[in-house]
Protein backbone atom coordinates (compact mmCIF):
# COMPACT_ATOMS: atom_id res chain seq x y z
CA UNK A 1 0.00 0.00 0.00
CA UNK A 2 0.99 3.41 -0.55
CA UNK A 3 1.47 6.47 1.52
CA UNK A 4 -0.75 8.51 -0.73
CA UNK A 5 -3.75 5.55 -0.66
CA UNK A 6 -4.00 5.92 3.37
CA UNK A 7 -6.62 7.90 4.28
CA UNK A 8 -6.12 11.69 6.25
CA UNK A 9 -7.07 12.02 9.23
CA UNK A 10 -7.81 15.33 9.77
CA UNK A 11 -6.90 15.50 14.00
CA UNK A 12 -3.11 14.23 12.71
CA UNK A 13 -1.91 15.72 9.89
CA UNK A 14 0.65 18.24 9.55
CA UNK A 15 0.10 20.82 7.16
CA UNK A 16 3.67 21.84 6.84
CA UNK A 17 6.74 19.80 5.83
CA UNK A 18 8.95 17.91 8.75
CA UNK A 19 11.86 19.93 7.90
CA UNK A 20 10.26 23.30 8.78
CA UNK A 21 12.05 26.01 10.39
CA UNK A 22 9.51 27.29 12.50
CA UNK A 23 7.42 30.45 12.08
CA UNK A 24 9.37 34.09 12.24
CA UNK A 25 6.33 35.74 14.10
CA UNK A 26 6.90 38.82 13.53
CA UNK A 27 7.14 38.41 10.07
CA UNK A 28 3.82 36.46 9.51
CA UNK A 29 2.69 39.24 12.01
CA UNK A 30 3.79 42.42 10.05
CA UNK A 31 3.24 41.03 7.01
CA UNK A 32 -0.82 39.87 7.94
CA UNK A 33 -1.04 43.04 9.32
CA UNK A 34 -0.08 45.12 6.05
CA UNK A 35 -2.65 42.70 4.17
CA UNK A 36 -5.14 44.45 6.67
CA UNK A 37 -3.70 47.75 6.22
CA UNK A 38 -4.42 47.18 2.21
CA UNK A 39 -7.93 45.76 3.05
CA UNK A 40 -8.16 49.41 5.06
CA UNK A 41 -7.26 51.03 1.52
CA UNK A 42 -10.11 49.62 -0.51
CA UNK A 43 -12.12 51.08 2.34
CA UNK A 44 -11.03 54.25 1.63
CA UNK A 45 -10.75 53.36 -1.86
CA UNK A 46 -15.03 52.97 -2.00
CA UNK A 47 -15.72 55.83 0.23
CA UNK A 48 -13.48 58.09 -2.02
CA UNK A 49 -15.79 56.95 -5.28
CA UNK A 50 -18.51 57.97 -3.05
CA UNK A 51 -17.44 61.48 -2.68
CA UNK A 52 -16.09 61.19 -6.17
CA UNK A 53 -19.52 60.21 -7.74
CA UNK A 54 -21.25 63.08 -5.14
CA UNK A 55 -18.96 66.37 -5.32
CA UNK A 56 -20.91 67.46 -8.47
CA UNK A 57 -22.35 70.79 -8.05
CA UNK A 58 -25.91 69.44 -8.53
CA UNK A 59 -24.95 67.33 -5.50
CA UNK A 60 -24.42 70.07 -3.22
CA UNK A 61 -28.24 70.89 -4.27
CA UNK A 62 -29.24 74.67 -3.54
CA UNK A 63 -27.06 74.25 -0.16
CA UNK A 64 -23.13 75.39 0.51
CA UNK A 65 -20.54 73.56 -1.56
CA UNK A 66 -17.11 72.80 0.10
CA UNK A 67 -15.47 76.21 -2.03
CA UNK A 68 -17.82 78.04 0.79
CA UNK A 69 -16.63 76.44 4.19
CA UNK A 70 -12.82 74.77 3.15
CA UNK A 71 -10.13 76.63 5.49
CA UNK A 72 -7.36 75.45 2.93
CA UNK A 73 -4.83 77.28 6.14
CA UNK A 74 -6.92 76.14 8.98
CA UNK A 75 -6.59 72.42 7.41
CA UNK A 76 -3.35 72.54 6.22
CA UNK A 77 -2.27 73.23 10.16
CA UNK A 78 -3.93 69.87 10.86
CA UNK A 79 -2.26 67.92 8.13
CA UNK A 80 1.35 69.05 9.68
CA UNK A 81 0.14 67.99 13.35
CA UNK A 82 -0.65 64.62 11.69
CA UNK A 83 2.55 64.30 9.73
CA UNK A 84 4.62 65.56 12.78
CA UNK A 85 2.65 62.57 14.92
CA UNK A 86 3.86 60.13 12.05
CA UNK A 87 7.43 61.31 12.33
CA UNK A 88 6.98 61.56 16.30
CA UNK A 89 6.27 57.83 15.77
CA UNK A 90 9.06 57.26 13.92
CA UNK A 91 11.09 58.39 16.04
CA UNK A 92 9.59 55.55 18.40
CA UNK A 93 10.84 53.19 16.20
CA UNK A 94 14.25 54.21 15.72
CA UNK A 95 14.44 53.93 19.78
CA UNK A 96 12.84 50.92 19.65
CA UNK A 97 15.96 49.69 17.66
CA UNK A 98 18.25 50.51 20.07
CA UNK A 99 16.21 49.34 23.35
CA UNK A 100 15.76 52.56 24.34
CA UNK A 101 12.59 52.32 26.59
CA UNK A 102 12.34 55.72 27.94
CA UNK A 103 12.28 57.16 24.15
CA UNK A 104 10.08 54.92 22.71
CA UNK A 105 7.58 56.17 25.71
CA UNK A 106 8.56 59.40 24.98
CA UNK A 107 8.31 59.20 21.40
CA UNK A 108 4.69 57.63 21.43
CA UNK A 109 3.90 60.36 24.07
CA UNK A 110 4.58 62.97 21.23
CA UNK A 111 2.80 61.33 18.92
CA UNK A 112 0.15 60.89 20.75
CA UNK A 113 0.01 64.61 21.74
CA UNK A 114 0.39 65.55 18.03
CA UNK A 115 -2.80 63.14 17.42
CA UNK A 116 -5.01 64.91 19.89
CA UNK A 117 -4.45 68.09 18.34
CA UNK A 118 -5.15 66.31 15.10
CA UNK A 119 -8.45 65.27 16.23
CA UNK A 120 -9.13 68.45 18.26
CA UNK A 121 -8.36 70.87 14.94
CA UNK A 122 -10.86 68.23 13.24
CA UNK A 123 -13.64 68.34 15.70
CA UNK A 124 -13.31 72.14 15.80
CA UNK A 125 -13.82 72.52 12.40
CA UNK A 126 -16.86 70.01 12.32
CA UNK A 127 -18.18 72.50 15.15
CA UNK A 128 -17.56 75.67 13.12
CA UNK A 129 -19.45 73.92 9.66
CA UNK A 130 -22.37 73.07 12.14
CA UNK A 131 -22.65 76.18 13.57
CA UNK A 132 -22.63 77.20 9.54
CA UNK A 133 -25.31 74.44 8.80
CA UNK A 134 -23.65 72.79 7.12
CA UNK A 135 -24.75 69.54 8.39
CA UNK A 136 -24.52 65.98 6.57
CA UNK A 137 -28.26 66.42 6.18
CA UNK A 138 -28.37 69.45 3.86
CA UNK A 139 -27.48 67.16 0.70
CA UNK A 140 -25.85 63.94 -0.91
CA UNK A 141 -22.57 65.95 -1.69
CA UNK A 142 -21.83 67.07 2.38
CA UNK A 143 -22.93 63.29 3.22
CA UNK A 144 -20.16 62.39 1.37
CA UNK A 145 -17.87 64.68 2.60
CA UNK A 146 -18.68 64.21 6.65
CA UNK A 147 -18.38 60.25 5.60
CA UNK A 148 -15.16 60.57 4.21
CA UNK A 149 -13.52 63.29 6.52
CA UNK A 150 -15.04 61.35 9.50
CA UNK A 151 -14.40 58.14 8.72
CA UNK A 152 -10.93 59.11 8.95
CA UNK A 153 -10.74 61.06 11.70
CA UNK A 154 -12.46 57.61 13.63
CA UNK A 155 -9.43 55.49 12.34
CA UNK A 156 -6.93 58.48 13.82
CA UNK A 157 -8.92 58.17 17.26
CA UNK A 158 -8.65 54.12 17.05
CA UNK A 159 -4.48 54.95 16.74
CA UNK A 160 -4.86 56.68 20.07
CA UNK A 161 -6.57 54.38 21.89
CA UNK A 162 -3.94 51.73 20.24
CA UNK A 163 -1.26 53.97 21.33
CA UNK A 164 -2.31 54.34 24.97
CA UNK A 165 -2.61 50.48 25.11
CA UNK A 166 1.10 50.09 24.09
CA UNK A 167 1.95 52.63 26.59
CA UNK A 168 0.52 50.33 28.94
CA UNK A 169 2.10 46.76 27.52
CA UNK A 170 5.36 48.59 27.20
CA UNK A 171 5.72 49.50 31.20
CA UNK A 172 4.27 45.41 31.95
CA UNK A 173 5.70 43.22 29.61
CA UNK A 174 8.82 45.48 28.06
CA UNK A 175 9.63 44.80 24.62
CA UNK A 176 8.70 41.25 24.07
CA UNK A 177 8.12 39.64 20.99
CA UNK A 178 4.52 40.14 21.13
CA UNK A 179 4.93 43.81 22.59
CA UNK A 180 7.08 44.61 19.73
CA UNK A 181 5.21 43.20 16.80
CA UNK A 182 2.38 45.25 17.79
CA UNK A 183 4.29 48.32 17.63
CA UNK A 184 5.48 47.45 14.16
CA UNK A 185 2.01 46.81 13.33
CA UNK A 186 0.59 50.24 14.80
CA UNK A 187 3.43 51.64 12.93
CA UNK A 188 2.17 50.68 9.44
CA UNK A 189 -1.51 51.72 10.53
CA UNK A 190 -0.35 55.30 11.62
CA UNK A 191 1.90 56.03 8.51
CA UNK A 192 -0.61 54.60 6.47
CA UNK A 193 -3.39 57.30 7.82
CA UNK A 194 -1.13 59.80 6.79
CA UNK A 195 -0.82 58.84 3.51
CA UNK A 196 -4.73 58.67 3.08
CA UNK A 197 -4.85 61.86 4.33
CA UNK A 198 -2.82 63.29 1.83
CA UNK A 199 -5.19 61.85 -0.82
CA UNK A 200 -8.22 63.97 1.78
CA UNK A 201 -5.94 66.78 1.80
CA UNK A 202 -5.77 67.43 -2.01
CA UNK A 203 -8.36 65.83 -3.51
CA UNK A 204 -11.57 66.40 -0.97
CA UNK A 205 -10.43 69.68 0.88
CA UNK A 206 -8.16 71.83 -1.69
CA UNK A 207 -9.86 70.67 -4.87
CA UNK A 208 -13.18 71.47 -2.96
CA UNK A 209 -12.14 74.39 -2.12
CA UNK A 210 -11.27 75.39 -5.84
CA UNK A 211 -15.28 73.98 -7.23
CA UNK B 1 14.33 34.34 7.11
CA UNK B 2 13.79 31.99 10.73
CA UNK B 3 15.36 34.18 13.45
CA UNK B 4 14.76 31.58 16.27
CA UNK B 5 14.45 32.94 19.80
CA UNK B 6 16.46 35.41 19.68
CA UNK B 7 16.04 39.02 20.62
CA UNK B 8 13.10 40.87 18.85
CA UNK B 9 14.61 44.36 18.84
CA UNK B 10 17.33 42.37 16.40
CA UNK B 11 14.60 41.87 13.54
CA UNK B 12 14.65 43.13 10.11
CA UNK B 13 11.49 44.99 10.72
CA UNK B 14 12.76 46.45 13.68
CA UNK B 15 16.34 47.42 12.48
CA UNK B 16 15.06 49.01 9.52
CA UNK B 17 13.82 51.63 11.65
CA UNK B 18 16.20 54.83 10.16
CA UNK B 19 15.63 58.87 11.32
CA UNK B 20 17.01 59.82 8.34
CA UNK B 21 14.42 58.13 5.90
CA UNK B 22 11.54 59.44 8.50
CA UNK B 23 12.69 62.98 8.54
CA UNK B 24 13.39 62.63 4.64
CA UNK B 25 9.56 61.55 4.11
CA UNK B 26 8.53 63.93 6.68
CA UNK B 27 10.04 67.16 5.04
CA UNK B 28 8.90 66.03 1.40
CA UNK B 29 5.70 65.29 1.89
CA UNK B 30 5.47 68.63 4.17
CA UNK B 31 6.71 71.01 1.62
CA UNK B 32 4.58 69.50 -1.25
CA UNK B 33 1.34 69.61 0.80
CA UNK B 34 2.70 73.34 1.89
CA UNK B 35 3.15 73.91 -2.17
CA UNK B 36 -0.26 72.70 -2.73
CA UNK B 37 -1.67 75.17 -0.23
CA UNK B 38 -0.20 77.95 -1.66
CA UNK B 39 -1.30 77.45 -5.30
CA UNK B 40 -4.94 76.52 -4.19
CA UNK B 41 -5.17 79.80 -1.95
CA UNK B 42 -3.37 82.17 -4.34
CA UNK B 43 -5.50 81.29 -7.42
CA UNK B 44 -2.38 81.65 -9.45
CA UNK B 45 -2.48 79.28 -12.08
CA UNK B 46 -5.67 78.67 -14.28
CA UNK B 47 -8.08 76.08 -13.42
CA UNK B 48 -6.72 73.23 -15.12
CA UNK B 49 -2.96 73.78 -14.46
CA UNK B 50 -3.86 74.19 -10.91
CA UNK B 51 -5.25 70.91 -11.15
CA UNK B 52 -2.59 69.40 -12.81
CA UNK B 53 -0.31 70.80 -10.01
CA UNK B 54 -2.14 69.69 -6.96
CA UNK B 55 -2.11 65.98 -8.19
CA UNK B 56 1.37 65.95 -9.10
CA UNK B 57 1.61 66.92 -5.23
CA UNK B 58 -0.23 64.56 -3.86
CA UNK B 59 1.22 62.09 -6.33
CA UNK B 60 4.92 62.83 -5.19
CA UNK B 61 4.18 62.98 -1.46
CA UNK B 62 2.66 59.65 -1.36
CA UNK B 63 5.35 58.31 -3.19
CA UNK B 64 7.73 59.40 -0.59
CA UNK B 65 5.55 57.78 2.07
CA UNK B 66 5.30 55.25 0.91
CA UNK B 67 8.88 55.06 0.56
CA UNK B 68 10.80 56.49 3.28
CA UNK B 69 7.76 55.59 5.75
CA UNK B 70 6.62 52.59 4.94
CA UNK B 71 9.79 51.01 3.28
CA UNK B 72 8.43 50.17 0.52
CA UNK B 73 11.19 48.96 -1.85
CA UNK B 74 12.89 45.74 -3.15
CA UNK B 75 15.07 44.57 -0.56
CA UNK B 76 14.47 40.99 0.77
CA UNK B 77 12.45 41.69 3.40
CA UNK B 78 10.22 43.97 2.24
CA UNK B 79 9.37 42.63 -0.88
CA UNK B 80 6.43 40.79 -0.31
CA UNK B 81 4.95 44.14 0.98
CA UNK B 82 5.61 45.72 -2.11
CA UNK B 83 4.06 42.76 -4.37
CA UNK B 84 1.04 43.23 -2.02
CA UNK B 85 0.99 47.15 -2.43
CA UNK B 86 1.76 46.74 -6.76
CA UNK B 87 -1.49 44.59 -6.57
CA UNK B 88 -3.58 46.40 -4.61
CA UNK B 89 -2.58 49.99 -6.47
CA UNK B 90 -4.99 48.55 -9.62
CA UNK B 91 -8.15 47.48 -7.47
CA UNK B 92 -8.05 50.96 -5.65
CA UNK B 93 -7.52 52.89 -9.03
CA UNK B 94 -10.08 50.39 -10.84
CA UNK B 95 -12.71 50.83 -7.29
CA UNK B 96 -12.66 54.54 -7.65
CA UNK B 97 -12.15 55.14 -11.54
CA UNK B 98 -14.87 52.95 -12.69
CA UNK B 99 -17.40 53.97 -10.48
CA UNK B 100 -17.05 57.55 -10.62
CA UNK B 101 -16.90 56.99 -14.62
CA UNK B 102 -19.99 55.18 -14.81
CA UNK B 103 -21.72 57.66 -12.41
CA UNK B 104 -20.35 60.82 -14.78
CA UNK B 105 -21.90 59.07 -18.13
CA UNK B 106 -25.35 58.30 -15.92
CA UNK B 107 -25.63 62.25 -14.70
CA UNK B 108 -24.69 63.04 -18.20
CA UNK B 109 -27.41 61.21 -19.65
CA UNK B 110 -30.34 61.68 -16.92
CA UNK B 111 -29.94 64.58 -14.47
CA UNK B 112 -32.71 67.27 -15.65
CA UNK B 113 -31.88 71.16 -14.50
CA UNK B 114 -33.74 72.20 -11.48
CA UNK B 115 -34.04 75.74 -10.80
CA UNK B 116 -32.39 77.46 -8.44
CA UNK B 117 -29.66 75.03 -8.83
CA UNK B 118 -25.89 75.85 -9.92
CA UNK B 119 -25.00 74.16 -13.43
CA UNK B 120 -23.70 70.50 -13.51
CA UNK B 121 -20.20 71.30 -14.42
Amino acid sequence: MHAHDKVVDPKQVVLWSDDYEGHDVISTRTFGFWMYVLSDGMLFATIFAAYGVLSYSHSYYTGPTPAQFVAPWYTFIQTMALFLSVLAYGFAMTALKQGNKTGVINAIIASMVLGVIFLGLDIHDVLRMISMGVIPEVSGGLSAFYALTQVHAAHIFVGLLWMLVMLYQILRQGFSEDVVGRLLSLRMFWQFQAVMWVFIYVFVYLWGYLS
Amino acid sequence: MSHGHSDPLHHPEVQMASKRNYLTGFIVASLLMFAATILVSGHVLPPFALLLAIIGCAGLAIIAQVYFLLHIDISEHNIWNTVALVMFIPLFVITIGLTWWMFSQLYLRTMPMIPGMPGMH
